[in-house]
């Protein structure tokens, strides 16, 4: 009986351990961008509650945070359903299409992930200058889409494997083609796969930061992950409260939208990662 | 709707399946085949903004050997995968191991884990920042609170404490993603067999040993593998927090390479990043190597 009290003692540490662990540094955020001073800590001063830090945030014409998060949001969910699209094209002719060494072919995909962003990203500026799109979207949502392909057709393909195949004969004797069978058959069963791979793709652009920082150079054209870390105070001073503002208003979005669809997320991580 | 059945060439074997497949070449072969070839291309010259492109055969790569610079980012980096990895792994082994039992608030666990992965690695790193700051910064309060120090610390001022200030944030974000996918893993062992050790009087340790750890080996290899190459190339916490600071003992080799970059030096840049390219290789090679050899050792 002991060992079972002891057992429970352990286990609720744990859960606690893992719930401040996760959580505190967010806590934190949250806290710093409310507070009417950074060093309420340190100075015996009682803590204010303020909402100017996110007015500045929202408002001040100098940060462009807005534009940050516009940015962000357009290049993310170009790039995730582009993402989307091609996965699921290529999904279909590497599960139903007879394609010659598909397995070599899947795991060459799967090498891709091996090169580092930074063997990318030298001569991707140079092809992004030479092209003119520095500080434009399709600078970053093409790299993007590719960069984040090699982990949606495996999610992809993982799902498109367990759907029947009697499902797609049916529809080939119906008279479809190939991209009819996919897009009635195929993508509406495999609907929770394609949401998994949408959300994956969307946290994975969203959170990028070597690509944007090397190819925007406009504040303008920044994404939110490089606006935030280069915010710096005008004179030499860290303005604490409206960084933690910042991310606050990026964060908590992201936090919702993981809470929300944590079950497709895990089964889309799993899927990747675990069956890789 | 009337369609002819069957005869329609589509499903005929032949070049359409590589319709299909030409949006993923293609993207693929524009955006990551050609950089990276483009970079090996590069590290064989003198690329700079301001004296232009000229061949220099391997003296990138002999510079490299020469450069304290670039021993000392090597160093760190090799240094920072060794610290860390284990770190996330164990810790989020035990997350796993903690979640795989039948708990009340079970879901509510799994989706904190979620969090520190799903906020974007560069803007958390800020709030890490903040923490170690020396005047306001959470760490210093809590020690002094503590009665541990009585002067605040200059955590990103010493070269020991600037490491740990970039282990910590990596470890904070990835041990939760580990215990995801080992989580995935251990709900995959057959509860009977759990139930017939225990049966035998198989104490918890044994259990782990005997059972869960041989049947997760799988998830862990490929955990291990994938964190070692991901931690290989970490930038984004390293950009934040110390800049690769103080007088650069924490510059990974993807920041060192991308200083080189973004400084109009792609020659140099792109050689430190073939350096990280091989070594992250050989890694993944000597991995899958020991995987078999211990696969087919048992």
């Amino acid at each position: 009986m002991s060992e079972e009290v002891w057992r429970r003692l352990l286990t609720a540490a744990g859960a606690l351990f893992l719930v401040l662990f996760s959580l505190a540094p967010f806590l934190f955020m949250l806290l710093v961008s409310a507070s009417g001073r950074p060093d309420f800590l340190t100075e015996s001063v009682p803590f204010s509650v303020t909402l100017e830090h996110y007015a500045r945030v929202l408002a001040a014409a100098e940060l462009h945070f807005p534009r940050y998060l516009l940015n962000s949001c357009v290049v993310s969910l170009a790039a995730a359903a582009a993402a989307v699209l091609v996965a699921s094209l290529a999904a279909y002719a590497l599960t139903r299409l007879p394609v010659p060494s598909k397995m070599a072919l899947l795991f060459g995909v799967l090498a891709l992930s091996m090169f580092p962003q930074v063997s990318l990203v030298g001569h991707l500026f140079k092809m992004m200058s030479a092209l003119h799109w520095i500080n434009t979207y399709q600078a970053l949502i093409l790299p993007y889409a590719a960069w984040v392909l090699p982990l949606s057709v495996w999610i992809m393909v993982s799902y498109f494997l367990q759907i029947p195949r009697d499902l797609d004969r049916a529809a080939q004797v119906d008279g479809c083609s190939h991209l009819q069978v996919l897009a009635r058959v195929l993508l509406p069963v495999a609907r929770p796969g394609l949401f998994a791979v949408f959300l994956l793709a969307f946290i994975f652009c969203f959170n990028e930061f070597m690509f944007a920082l090397m190819l925007t150079r406009d504040a303008a054209a920044r994404t939110v992950p490089v606006g935030i870390a280069l915010f710096e105070g005008l004179h030499g001073e860290t303005p604490w409260g409206t960084i933690m503002a910042a991310s606050a208003v990026t964060t908590v979005p992201v936090v919702a939208v993981t809470v929300a669809f944590q079950r497709h997320i895990i089964s889309g991580l799993t899927r990747g990662a675990v069956k890789g | 709707m009337r369609r002819r059945p069957r005869a329609r060439a589509g499903w005929q074997p032949g070049l359409r399946p590589w319709w299909f497949l030409l949006p993923l070449l293609l993207l693929i072969a524009l955006f990551i085949l050609l950089p990276v070839l483009g970079t090996f291309g590069t590290s064989f010259h003198e690329d700079t903004a301001f004296r232009g492109r000229s061949f220099n055969g391997l003296a990138n790569y002999l510079h490299a050997l020469r450069d304290a610079g670039f021993w000392q980012s090597l160093t760190f980096t090799l240094l920072f995968v060794l610290v860390s990895v284990p770190l996330e792994l164990i810790l989020g082994l035990g997350f796993a191991l903690l979640l795989d039992r039948a708990l009340p608030w079970r879901p509510l666990l799994r989706v904190c884990l979620l969090i520190p992965w799903a906020i974007p690695a560069a803007i958390s790193a800020r709030t890490w920042e903040l923490i170690y700051n020396y005047q306001y910064g959470l760490a210093n309060y809590i020690l002094r609170s503590l009665g541990l120090i009585d002067a605040p610390i200059n955590w990103l001022g010493s070269d020991v404490s600037a490491f740990f200030c970039v282990v910590i944030p990596d470890v904070w974000r990835t041990a939760p993603f580990a215990a995801i996918i080992f989580l995935a893993g251990l709900q995959a062992i057959p509860r009977q067999l759990y139930a017939q050790a225990r049966v035998d009087g198989a104490h918890f340790l044994q259990v782990f040993w005997r059972i869960t750890l041989p049947l997760l080996r799988p998830v862990l290899i490929v955990a291990l593998l994938f964190r070692t190459i991901d931690a290989l190339r970490v930038f984004d916490p390293i950009y934040v927090i110390t800049g690769g600071g103080p007088g650069g003992a924490t510059t990974s080799l993807s920041l060192f390479a991308y200083d080189y970059f973004a400084s109009g030096d792609f020659g140099y840049g792109a050689c430190i990043s073939m350096w990280l390219f091989v070594i992250a290789l050989v890694l993944a090679l000597i991995y899958v190597r020991a995987a078999r050899f211990a696969a087919e050792a048992t």
